[in-house]
């Protein structure tokens, strides 16, 4: 119960430390120490999903992507404003109510949702063995609530075509830093490459009946990539080759095709004939996902072997 | 000893909010990432401790999830303030608080 | 001799949480920076390794002790590089401003 409150309050504070002035450096600083704190909050409530989720997008790549969003910012404006929290609105304190209102509804739905008749979630554990899954969070995600994860992935995909219209031709000459020159980091990269493919994998495999899955392989990826983009192993290139634009649509493409293929067999949409779709699509979804975001990270169109 | 793992997860808990103080303190931006890798290792012992007093093994590869991206995190903060422009002497994460 | 390992279980959490509080200490106390990232990965490490062989011996299995074992040393790895290179950061700051950037007052 103490630590319950400890984690609760110390998240209040952290986001509170995140959003105002003073440094900004010191707000992505605080928002990398809220993303590990609520890895723990989720690990403490025993669900172990959401806290691999959390660190590898959170605390990970989240917190890479702004701190290279800062670096761009200072060199276009190279003297940090001495407060970069805009002035306060009179809306503040509106929207403030409004949004807590919002989070006291849904905590009070969500409380009456464990004590009520809980319809879902009982048909689900009911049915859940006859597919084949262990872990209830894939057996929603791909099974029973595809759709959602469909379009998941579909605005994934979207996202990323907008931030490519938007960035524009330009984008390939968008600034990365320079690679930290010290013996320590081939090692470095050679050790975490290789045991990080082996980790998202084991994740995406054992997904299905332990925690872990799909998303949270591809965010394990996507980290490593950013790590190769920085260190110079990987580099952004002014074009997407075919495997890169192959790899961008893999997941919306296959996850479409397993769906509509169960049409001509005769099953509903999006119905799922067996686990071995539940791998292929996790699997696609596990390229898509990992590639958009290392893209995103490189702000450029592709990746080549060598950085320019 | 039923006391003992949550007594020490709150014991750590503790020391991360005492960590948080340099975070803010600063001064320089070498601060503010130590802190934030002290809260890395930190989180590891506390998910260590969680997975052994909850019994949830998972929490385990959480932790080993967190180990492995304590690097990128780091390597990212080098390669940013190590490639400033010319004209940024004054940084301003050593301004005074 | 369950109890006995037990208890030693118990005591090598309790030395692993000694060390974490030292690091954290050293972090907040220490004058510089660079005497506090000192401070703070040496500490840290003894600490993670304590508190995962006692974890270990609370959990009995091989399977988890070589994986507790596999999260020290990955620790053991980042830390390294990671203090290694906030430090040469802080020294070059320190070089770039010629001012004492890893000395300025607590």
């Amino acid at each position: 119960m103490v630590i319950d409150v400890f984690l609760a309050l110390g998240l209040v504070v952290l986001a509170w430390q995140a959003l105002i002035g003073g440094s900004l450096f010191r707000g992505i600083v605080m928002f990398i120490v809220f993303g590990m704190v609520l890895t723990l909050a989720w690990a403490w409530l025993g669900s172990p999903d959401l806290a691999m989720a959390e660190a590898a997008i959170g605390a990970g790549v989240t917190g890479a992507l702004i701190m290279i969003a800062y670096w761009r910012l200072r060199r276009i404006n190279a003297v940090e404003p001495r407060d970069p929290s805009p002035a306060r609105s009179r809306l503040a304190l509106v929207i403030a109510v409004l949004a807590t209102g919002l989070v006291g509804a849904i905590g009070l739905a969500a409380v009456s949702a464990l004590t009520g008749d809980a319809t879902a979630a009982r048909v689900m554990n009911e049915t859940l063995p006859d597919t084949g899954l262990g872990n209830p969070i894939t057996g929603v995600l791909i099974v029973f609530r595809n759709l959602d994860t469909l379009l998941e992935v579909a605005v994934v995909l979207a996202a990323y075509i907008a931030a490519r219209a938007a960035l524009g031709r330009e984008s390939a000459d968008l600034p990365l830093p320079p690679a930290p020159d010290t013996p320590l980091l081939t090692p470095l990269v050679v050790t975490l490459a290789p045991l990080t493919m082996v980790v998202a994998i084991y994740l995406l495999k054992a997904g299905s009946q332990y925690p872990g899955g799909a998303f949270q392989a591809s965010a394990l990826l996507a980290a490593l990539g950013v790590l190769l983009v920085l260190t110079g192993r990987v580099g952004p290139a002014a074009a997407a080759n075919w495997l890169t634009r192959a790899g961008l649509v893999i997941g919306t493409l296959v996850f479409c095709l397993v769906g509509l293929g169960m049409l001509v067999i005769g099953a509903p949409l999006l119905a799922i004939p067996g686990i071995w779709a539940v791998y292929l699509i996790e699997a696609a979804m596990m390229i898509s996902i990992g590639l958009t975001l290392v893209l995103l990270f490189a702000g450029a169109p592709g990746l080549s072997g060598k950085r320019s | 000893m039923n006391w003992l793992l949550p007594g020490l997860i709150l014991f750590l808990l503790v020391n991360l909010l005492a960590g948080l103080w340099r975070v803010w303190r600063g001064p320089s931006s070498a601060d503010r990432m130590m802190s934030a890798l002290l809260f890395g290792s930190t989180s590891v012992a506390v998910l260590i401790l969680m997975a052994e007093w909850q019994g949830i093994r998972a929490l385990r590869h959480v932790a080993l999830l967190v180990v492995m991206l304590a690097a990128i995190i780091a390597i990212t903060y080098v390669g940013i303030s190590g490639a400033r422009d010319k004209g940024s002497e004054t940084n301003p994460d050593r301004k005074a608080p | 001799m369950s109890l006995l390992l037990d208890a030693f279980a118990a005591l090598l959490l309790l030395i692993g949480a000694f060390f974490y509080l030292a690091g954290t200490v050293g972090l907040i106390r220490f004058p510089d920076a660079l005497s506090r990232l000192h401070a703070l990965t040496k500490a840290d490490n003894i600490g993670l390794l304590s508190i995962c062989a006692g974890s270990a011996l609370m959990a009995g299995e091989l399977r988890v002790a070589l994986l507790l074992l596999l999260i020290w040393l990955m620790a053991l790895f980042a830390a390294t590089v990671s203090a290694h290179l906030i430090a040469r950061r802080s020294l070059r700051d320190a070089e770039d401003s010629g001012a004492d950037a890893g000395k300025s007052p607590s």
